[in-house]
């Protein structure tokens, strides 16, 4: 009998809509075997960054001494490097396949295109049984129009996915002049899922010593509605599945996302918080929730609220704001 | 291993030395031009694999030549040396008609001089410290081709010096490989009186210098007289001999040996793992090098004979790819590229290969770097496909970054391509002893003053522990290695002669 939590997300059979996320918690084998013990529906292993190879890099060229000395040695340096990271992370998924009976999802931090896509193939050859692109590109490069911008995601998209047959889904961020012509427009682009929302580096300022220092990495219990509008919007316009990410801190949350229309939420700072026994008190408090509701399955909720595919968006929107703040008078 | 500063003072003060200083005003020695090595014309060298391409300076261009010298009362030029040659002696020694004193000089603390004179990388070296370049602002002494003139004049003389060695002390030692490391190290140590055996994996003593670097930068005869110099200096060479595999270290100690030196080498090739890099005609430059220079595969006669293509490229800008790309000229290229995804300026190469490369008509795309290759029915590469690189901020290594340019790409119709973008160490030694720390790149991990692993009784240098390096390098970490491997035995033995 297949349990009610049961879902299915880019093709892939999950027994649970929720998804430990890639985070530094999921780039081990031992802590992978946990998260699938408490419950988990999949795992998106940790993503490989192009930057902290870099910083590998300069960090192991410290212990190398002049460079002088090296000049041939170290002049393709790098390449080896990461080389070495990439070979170590086929293994971690070559190893979390053997060790786990869900669903392992690799997923690579894209800065460059011509790059990953190879990569890609590689992956796939290890056994990952999907593949989720960190579409990490700042819109913060004077250097680049919103165009430009944008293009680099489908460029990425498009190499990807003429590499493999495993399915492959991106994460972006919200940061798009019309975030939802471009959620449409990447989900018909070949991809089997979407994550809304990554989340970027975020500066603050310490007064008392007058400098700039990183805000807390972990999200908030409220940034969850930033990705609860979007799916509530796009659910019913998109060609792929949707992931909800950031700010579930508690199950009513994952239940709104799903009522919204995500098909499965993924789960990262809670983990940080809770430990993954936090998996395993969602899972059991949807499955409550939803025998007091009478739903056999997630599929007979999810999307429930999403908004229709009648609506306009936009003015549904204005409409809403209108109403909203018209509720303000005093 | 410096020279004592009290010895170069009391030589330079000797008579000989001051009366050269005399016979000419520093002004007259300044105005005399550089020398320039005379070579093999391009149109000829480019036909020949073994024909060098430097032919030597005459008696009279290395007497003009070591006239230069100023005689330094501070030679900084000895402290560019990794093996603290007495650089103004020798230097002396020419320009006084002595050269085979020069010669014996250069062996004082260099087991190989015909070589460093001609594969040393000197403008970053000895000569980068020459009074000349650091206060004149002018090209330094030809020191590199003066060390050649005179080894090669001792060679031609017939009158080698073979160097002292102090009396058999009986204890053995032995080097893992044959390469500039290890032969430095036996030189020293059969100096000091140890029963030295070299083991050598393969038929031919001499390392990277016979199979990695191509006759017409370094015949192989003259590295064979070298080691023919060390022969008779009382070393032994064992050849096809794999420690590890045909004995292992036990075996070794069993039989007496007391010490090791682990000069292996870094021969194993690295390449880009980019797609295509699997078809017919793409090459390791290991390989391609190795089977032209030291299995004969240019040969017709060859019974494996190696790969040639039309329209080569190499990808890299070392010594390696410098040797590579002129290689597949000779061996009938019509067009010979390099590859190389920063500027000529940043490539390692020394700055006399590229010269000599660009004569003979090779090509260089700076800035480019290889994405891809493609095939024909055959699977024998016929294309690749290479994107323009910008030049970034500087990296770690202080050179600046190369970064893609995206959607820069463009083809190029290849059918030999040799990958020249570094080797990795030689992993059977470290395989063999589980007790010896090694890097996570495969490297040995050396106290760097002693050279002396995490087993006490070995020692090692070179590629092995540097990853890749020059020959002289190696040789300074051989050098280094027999001092302290030396100390160590003699404590042994002092602390056993204590107990009985």
């Amino acid at each position: 009998m297949m349990n009610e939590l049961y879902t299915k997300y880019m093709g892939l059979d999950l027994r649970s809509p929720l998804i430990a996320g890639s985070c530094n918690l999921t780039d081990n084998v031992a802590n992978l075997k946990e998260i699938e013990k408490a419950g988990a529906g999949a795992v998106v292993l940790k993503s490989v960054f192009e930057e902290e190879i870099y910083l590998e890099y300069a960090s192991e060229l410290k212990k190398l001494g002049p460079m002088e000395d090296n000049l041939e040695f170290l002049d393709y340096y790098d390449v080896e490097i990461r080389q070495d990271n990439l070979k170590r992370y086929l293994d971690l998924i070559a190893s979390a396949k053997a060790a786990l009976h869900i669903p392992v999802i690799a997923s690579i931090n894209c800065v460059t295109s011509q790059e990953w896509s190879f990569f890609a193939r590689k992956i796939e050859a290890a056994g990952a049984d999907a593949l989720e692109l960190n579409l990490f590109i700042l819109p913060s490069d004077l250097r680049q129009s919103s165009s430009d911008n944008e293009n680099t995601y489908f460029e990425i998209i498009r190499r990807v996915t003429s590499q493999v047959t495993i399915p492959v889904s991106v994460k972006i961020s919200p940061y798009f002049s019309n975030l939802g012509r471009m959620i449409s427009d990447i989900s018909a682009s070949g991809i089997k899922g979407m994550v809304l929302f990554n989340r970027f580096y975020s500066p603050d300022i310490d007064i008392d010593q007058e400098i700039v220092k990183s805000a807390p990495k972990l999200s908030s219990p409220g940034d969850y509605r930033l990705p609860l509008r979007w799916i509530g919007m796009m659910a019913s316009r998109v060609e792929c599945d949707l992931a909800a990410s950031t700010g579930i801190h508690d199950w009513e949350t994952a239940v709104k996302l799903m009522l919204a229309g995500a098909k499965t939420v993924q789960l990262v700072s809670l983990l940080y918080k809770e430990g993954f026994k936090a998996i395993s008190n969602f899972n059991t408090r949807i499955a409550t929730w939803m025998e007091t509701k009478q739903y056999a399955s997630i599929d007979d909720f999810r999307g429930k609220l999403a908004m229709g595919p009648q609506v306009n968006p936009a003015e549904y929107e204005r409409v809403q704001f209108m109403k909203t703040f018209s509720e303000y008078t005093r | 291993m410096s020279i004592d500063p009290e010895t170069i003072k009391k030589e330079r003060s000797a008579g000989w030395r001051e009366a050269l200083r005399a016979k000419t005003k520093n002004k007259d020695r300044i105005a005399i031009e550089r020398v320039h090595m005379p070579e093999l014309e391009p149109e000829i060298r480019v036909h020949h694999q073994d024909r060098e391409v430097n032919r030597g300076l005459t008696l009279a261009q290395a007497s003009l030549e070591a006239s230069r010298c100023m005689d330094c009362v501070n030679p900084t030029c000895i402290e560019g040396c990794p093996v603290s040659i007495n650089i103004p002696k020798f230097v002396k020694y020419i320009e006084n008609g002595d050269i085979l004193n020069a010669a014996s000089t250069l062996k004082e603390t260099n087991a190989l001089p015909a070589v460093c004179g001609r594969v040393c990388p000197q403008e970053k070296q000895c000569e980068s410290r020459c009074f000349y370049v650091e206060k004149l602002h002018k090209p330094s002494v030809a020191i590199g081709h003066l060390e050649r003139f005179a080894a090669d004049f001792e060679r031609d003389s017939g009158n080698c010096n073979i160097p002292e060695t102090l009396p058999p002390n009986g204890i053995k030692v032995a080097t893992v490989g044959s390469g500039p490391a290890a032969l430095s190290f036996a030189g020293d140590m059969v100096k000091y009186g140890y029963d030295v055996t070299v083991f050598e994996a393969l038929h031919e003593i001499g390392g990277v210098l016979k199979y990695g670097i191509p006759e017409f930068r370094l015949p192989n005869a003259i590295v064979d007289f070298e080691i023919e110099n060390l022969r008779k200096m009382g070393i032994k060479f064992v050849t096809n001999f794999i420690v590890g595999r045909t004995a292992s270290f036990d075996d070794l100690k069993e039989e007496g040996f007391q010490g090791f030196f682990i000069g292996s080498g870094a021969g194993l090739p690295r390449f880009m793992e980019i797609p295509g890099e699997n078809y017919n005609g793409i090459l390791s430059s290991n390989e391609y090098l190795t089977r032209v220079n030291l299995m004969g595969a240019n040969s017709d006669e060859s019974d494996t004979p190696v790969l040639r293509g039309k329209n080569v490229a190499v990808i890299g800008g070392g010594n390696t790819a410098m040797d590579s790309v002129r290689t597949a000229l000779r061996l009938g290229a019509e067009k010979a590229t390099i590859i190389y995804r920063r500027s000529e300026v940043e490539m390692p190469a020394r700055v006399e290969e590229v010269k000599h490369a660009k004569e003979e008509g090779v090509e260089f795309m700076t800035l480019c770097n290889p994405v891809e290759y493609f095939a024909d029915k055959n699977g024998r590469v016929n294309r690749m496909r290479v994107v323009r690189m910008g030049l970034g901020e500087p990296d770690a290594s202080g050179r600046r970054r190369p970064i893609v340019l995206e959607g820069s790409e463009f083809d190029l119709h290849v059918d030999l391509v040799i990958v020249a973008v570094g080797v990795s160490p030689n992993p059977l030694v470290p395989a063999s002893l589980p007790g010896l720390k090694v890097s996570r790149w495969g490297t040995l991990i050396v106290d760097e003053d002693k050279m002396q692993t995490s087993l006490p009784e070995m020692f090692a240098g070179g590629d092995i522990v540097r990853g890749g390096a020059t020959v002289i390098l190696a040789m300074g970490d051989g050098r280094r290695a027999a001092e302290h491997m030396h100390a160590f035995l003699e404590t042994e033995r002092r602390g056993d002669e204590g107990t009985k």
